[in-house]
């Protein structure tokens, strides 16, 4: 009973890194349509800019907190400059953003020098419950994950700014005929897109360590996890992300890891063969 | 529609450029009059040149390097065949590059295979299964598949591959399989250095002489259809989805004699064969020369192997970064490639029926 | 075989004519050392070190190349070998086997070294010793512990094998951690070899092995992996996930109570290098054996000036450590520098031959010896516990151990 309870927390906590992962993946893919490439580097820039903070001797969570507001702003010039250019052209835009991509991995890793850098988590220790143990900061993921999910429901759904990102979300026509600046909301996506992959990185790098090629292990999951979710909603996505999380996380304990992670990449592509729309399709939130 | 029964004249080296709105419109007066060089074959024939003395003034040493870059260009022709003539975005070439590599080094380590008369045409045939079975199950099906599903079904296939190699120890696991014993002729080993460039250079030759000769086929001609307008080959009445998973498998098998070369050559195969890494740099190799003329992709190779060699002594942590800008510059302001500097739009779509005077109206 | 022989002797003489210009011509990297005394008639000897200065096992190969920077200076400095300058070419393999071999070429093909040095994990090895040694024709230290096995001529080992890691190291581990033990192992060779040698090795002493597992290198999500350490009341775990993965792996194992409970840690490459992958308290307790740890220096004299002479030169991160396989580059070019001088000669067969039966009577940790036939080393190995982050020595060898290999 206890190990079904850790095995639990653990599938939970992993997914909810995916989760944070994907979703910004997911927004930029519905929004604009393009597969952004360089969403894992800027999961890696945002481990970084924490490993930056602590190393100068500030305290860990500054760094955290710094991470997706730096991030975002960077997404945001990167929009306005590069990326805007590629919406005519999916094909296009994962090469070019894969570029930039490899711009940003090669030059962390002249910045890092190409080593393993450990970040020690601000909230460490774990937490007792009966016989488990439950990493408490793995725990904190899980919390402001959903937190973040919580935060971008309300704004889609409450806010005026979130009712212009729908309405561009679905016609993006008739909302610059109606006088939204769809040019604006893009890059805020994109931006806000960026963000939550920069809030992921800083999350994560206690757990996983920086190093230069942090991000291209979330890229191909998080590509899987859209698609299977559905591209075109945001619910979309963040369902596709906790279908691959699950599975990834579950799977290594019924069967040996190396199956279990390939097991569920086949499955997601055998998945979106049969329903190319994915799990959620549709437009809107 | 009303269309105009008016003769169209056609140059040589032009192609016909008929739309709706021509109809009615005199077409002599769209059409320029001038024909443009080929440019292409004398680009082709300055590349073999060079290929040919460079083991004569080169040191050993850069030989093996420009085998090795021979190889790679073979394999990113592999890649250019599938998207620059079909339009199919494989981001997993590696997967026939490395299977292939890894079926080879099988068959010497456990078989004691290495006649090269065996082993090559073993690469290919891997390479060939491999794509047929996932080109197969990606391409063809009830609805066409988007190019994007595509695009990451071929990744995920390098990827998942990469990772079952890493955690198969049969096949060496993290470790690859080393020491692989050199390709023979009956007693004679094929060791790195001038013979092995030199049949290297004559399998690209011959390889790329076939895929030019089948791009400026009948076959060619409806890929170009196929390339420029998918529903309307389709409406004609081509098997769009047989079309692509031919070239696709073509293209797996070409990289599949790539990667048996390959795994001769360096003497090892390793995980990293299969992966995410090598897929992409062959589409950025494709890129960066110019998709669409075959030559691009030799070009490709050649300079991003070239200078990153070249580099790699004393700009080692800079050159990465370099790469990638040069590539966004690429892609944001020259997207057809290099090669697009010195060879014209035209000539880079290919011309078919040409040298042919045709009076009569395009269809 | 004629052919071979005028082949080698037309590219030694390119070099020796090239050696006076290239030196400044082709510009060589910032990898090239070369002492100060360099315009001397006689040409250098050239040796070559093949090692990880960035990727995941960077923090060893920096340590490994700043630790032959220190030898080779210190031969140079009393006057070089054999008369001659030592000159020092260093090439990255990037813990990335296919980028191992383009760079080791070009130490052969390019530098063409006497000798080449280097290689951590048993997969860069594996990938490496073919250029090296067969296509090459080129001398090969290997200075790393391994799993054992490596019998191919001209390739000499100065790094521990199982036998010397194990034969008193797993005795001991029952004895101060229990009978039962896990083997959570990385997917490659080293642990699957080394893995066989210690089960042997556990049985024969009336320990058990629970279970071993074997995980891909990247993987840092070892919870299934800690659930069953735990619910099996595992004594011992014998741990051979290398980095990435072992300090989240310890992070976990840790979190989950595994030391509160009276868990012990063994892993025969931790060594000061890794110390710092973890927090102090994660890793309190854990064992390793090795042939050198820095807490020897208080009392052997040797290793004290050895480690000071590298740290005033290395002060920073990339410690002297022995799982680091700076140990091993040590006692390998000191071994070499042993039979270049008996040979007089510089030419593999002459050397290879000297090195064979090599001695030093001084290297980290104490005296090392080659044994004969075998191109393994014998020397002394130590066992120690971390304690507060740092090692206690806690049990050594009676003299120097056997490798039993080939």
């Amino acid at each position: 009973m206890a190990s079904a309870f850790a095995a639990a927390f653990e599938i939970l906590s992993f997914g909810a890194i995916i989760v944070l992962v994907v979703l910004g993946l997911g927004i930029i893919a519905s929004m604009m349509g393009i597969f952004n490439f360089a969403q894992g580097e800027f999961v890696l820039l945002g481990a970084y800019i924490t490993y930056l903070a602590y190393s100068h001797g500030m305290p860990v969570w500054v760094g955290m907190a710094a991470a997706p507001f730096l991030v975002g702003a960077l997404g945001f010039v990167l929009e306005a400059l590069i990326i805007r250019r590629f919406y005519a052209a999916p094909i296009v835009a994962m090469l070019g953003t894969y570029a930039l991509g490899l711009i940003i991995r090669e030059c962390v890793r002249g910045l890092i020098g190409g080593l393993y850098l450990s970040v020690p988590e601000p909230i460490g220790g774990s937490i007792d419950i009966g016989t488990s143990h439950l990493s408490a900061w793995r725990f904190t993921i899980i919390v402001v994950t959903l937190l973040v999910m919580l935060g971008c429901y309300l704004l889609l759904a409450r806010t005026s700014f979130g009712l212009r990102v729908r309405a561009t979300l679905e016609n993006p026509a008739l909302a610059r005929a109606s006088g939204i600046s769809t040019s604006l909301i893009y890059g805020a996506t994109f931006a806000f897109g960026a963000a939550l992959a920069g809030l992921a990185g800083a999350l994560v790098v206690p757990v996983f360590s920086l190093f230069a090629d942090l991000g291209i292990r979330f890229l191909i999951q998080g590509f899987v996890a859209v698609m299977v979710g559905g591209v075109g909603s945001f619910i979309g996505p963040v369902a596709g992300a906790a279908v691959i999380g699950t599975l990834s996380a579950a799977l290594p304990w019924v069967m040996a890891p190396v199956i279990a992670d390939i097991l569920v990449f086949v499955l997601a592509i055998v998945f979106i063969k049969f329903r190319p729309q994915g799990l959620l399709s549709g437009k809107g939130v | 529609m009303s269309a105009s029964k008016q003769a169209i004249r056609i140059e040589p080296g032009e192609r016909p450029t008929l739309s709706t709105a021509d109809c009615g419109a005199t077409s002599t007066a769209a059409l320029p009059t001038a024909t443009s060089r080929r440019i292409l074959p004398i680009v082709e024939v300055a590349a073999l040149l060079i290929a040919a003395v460079l083991p004569l003034v080169l040191q050993d040493y850069l030989t093996v390097f420009a085998t090795r870059v021979i190889i790679l260009a073979l394999f990113a022709l592999s890649f250019d065949l599938v998207w620059g003539y079909a339009g199919i975005m494989s981001f997993g070439q590696a997967l026939f590059f490395g299977s292939a590599g890894y079926g080879v080094a099988l068959l010497a380590r456990d078989l004691d295979i290495t006649a090269i008369y065996l082993v090559l045409p073993a690469g290919m045939l891997i390479g060939l299964v491999f794509s047929l079975l996932l080109g197969g199950f990606l391409l063809l099906g009830r609805y066409p598949s988007s190019v994007i599903f595509v695009a990451l079904g071929t990744l995920t296939g390098s990827y998942a591959a990469d990772r079952l190699a890493r955690g198969w120890y049969y096949l060496g696991g993290q470790n690859g399989i080393p020491s692989i014993p050199a390709m023979s002729f009956g007693s004679y080993d094929f060791d790195e250095g001038p013979v092995f460039y030199y049949l290297t250079l004559g399998i690209l030759l011959v390889v790329y002489l076939l895929c030019r000769f089948l791009v400026r086929s009948q076959f060619g001609l409806a890929l170009a259809g196929l390339r420029e307008n998918e529903q309307r080959i389709a409406f004609f009445g081509y098997k769009a989805q047989h079309l692509k998973a031919i070239v696709f498998a073509v293209g797996g098998a070409i990289a599949g004699l790539a990667g048996g070369l390959y795994a001769f050559h360096e003497g090892f195969v390793w995980p990293n064969m299969l992966g995410v890494v090598i897929s992409t740099q062959v589409v950025l190799y494709v890129l960066f020369g110019g998709s669409g003329t075959l030559i691009g992709a030799v070009i490709g190779t050649v300079i991003i192997e070239g200078v990153s060699f070249w580099l790699s002594d004393n700009y080692r942590d800079i050159w990465p970064i370099i790469l990638g800008v040069m590539l966004l510059l690429v892609i944001l302001f020259r997207p057809l490639g290099l090669i697009s500097f010195v060879v014209g739009e035209r000539e880079r779509v290919g011309s078919f029926g040409s040298g042919r005077r045709s009076r009569h109206a395009a269809p | 075989m004629l052919g071979d022989h005028l082949k080698l002797s037309r590219r030694r003489f390119l070099s020796n004519f090239a050696f006076a210009s290239g030196a400044i011509a082709t510009g060589m990297g910032s990898w090239v050392i070369r002492p100060d005394w360099a315009n001397a008639a006689e040409a250098p000897i050239k040796v070559g070190i093949a090692t990880d200065l960035t990727g995941p096992i960077a923090y060893a190969g920096n340590a490994d190349a700043n630790t032959a920077k220190m030898v080779v200076k210190e031969i140079n400095d009393a006057g070089g070998l054999l008369g001659r300058p030592l000159e020092l070419y260093i090439e990255d393999t990037a813990s990335n086997e296919s980028v191992a071999v383009g760079n080791v070429r070009k130490l052969i093909q390019r530098d063409k070294v006497d000798l080449v040095l280097g290689g951590i994990t048993s997969s860069m090895r594996n990938a490496i010793k073919d250029p090296i040694v067969a296509r090459g024709k080129t001398l090969y230290i290997y200075p790393q512990l391994y799993e054992g096995k490596e019998c191919t001529p001209y390739l000499f080992c100065t790094g521990p094998t199982p036998a010397q890691q194990c034969d008193e190291f797993i005795p001991w581990l029952i004895k101060n951690g229990g009978k039962r033990f896990a083997l959570p192992s990385a997917n490659y060779v080293w642990p699957h070899t080394l893995n066989i040698y210690a089960r042997k090795v556990i049985e024969d002493h009336g320990g058990e092995v629970i279970f071993e597992e074997y995980y891909p290198l990247d993987q840092v999500d070892f919870s299934a992996t800690v659930n069953r350490v735990i619910s099996n009341k595992v004594d011992v775990v014998f741990n051979t996930v290398i980095p990435p993965g072992v300090g989240p792996f310890f992070k976990q194992l840790y979190e989950a109570g595994f030391l509160k409970n009276g868990g012990r840690l063994a892993c025969v490459y931790y060594d000061e290098n890794t110390l710092n992958i973890n927090q102090a308290n994660e890793i309190e307790g854990l064992a390793s054996c090795l042939d050198y740890f820095k807490a020897l220096t208080k009392d052997d004299p040797v290793s004290a000036k050895i480690q000071a002479a590298y740290e005033k030169d290395y002060p920073g991160n990339f410690l002297f450590a022995a799982g680091s396989a700076a140990t091993g580059t040590y006692r390998g070019l000191k071994l070499w520098e042993a039979a270049v001088k008996e040979a007089g000669k510089v030419d593999r067969e002459s050397v290879a031959a000297a090195l064979d039966h090599a001695k030093i009577a001084e290297g980290p940790g104490g005296p090392a010896e080659m044994v004969p036939g075998k191109r393994h080393c014998k020397m002394k190995m130590y066992t120690a516990v971390a304690k507060g982050g740092v090692y206690e020595v806690v049990a050594h060898s009676n003299g120097l151990v056997d490798p039993k290999e080939c």
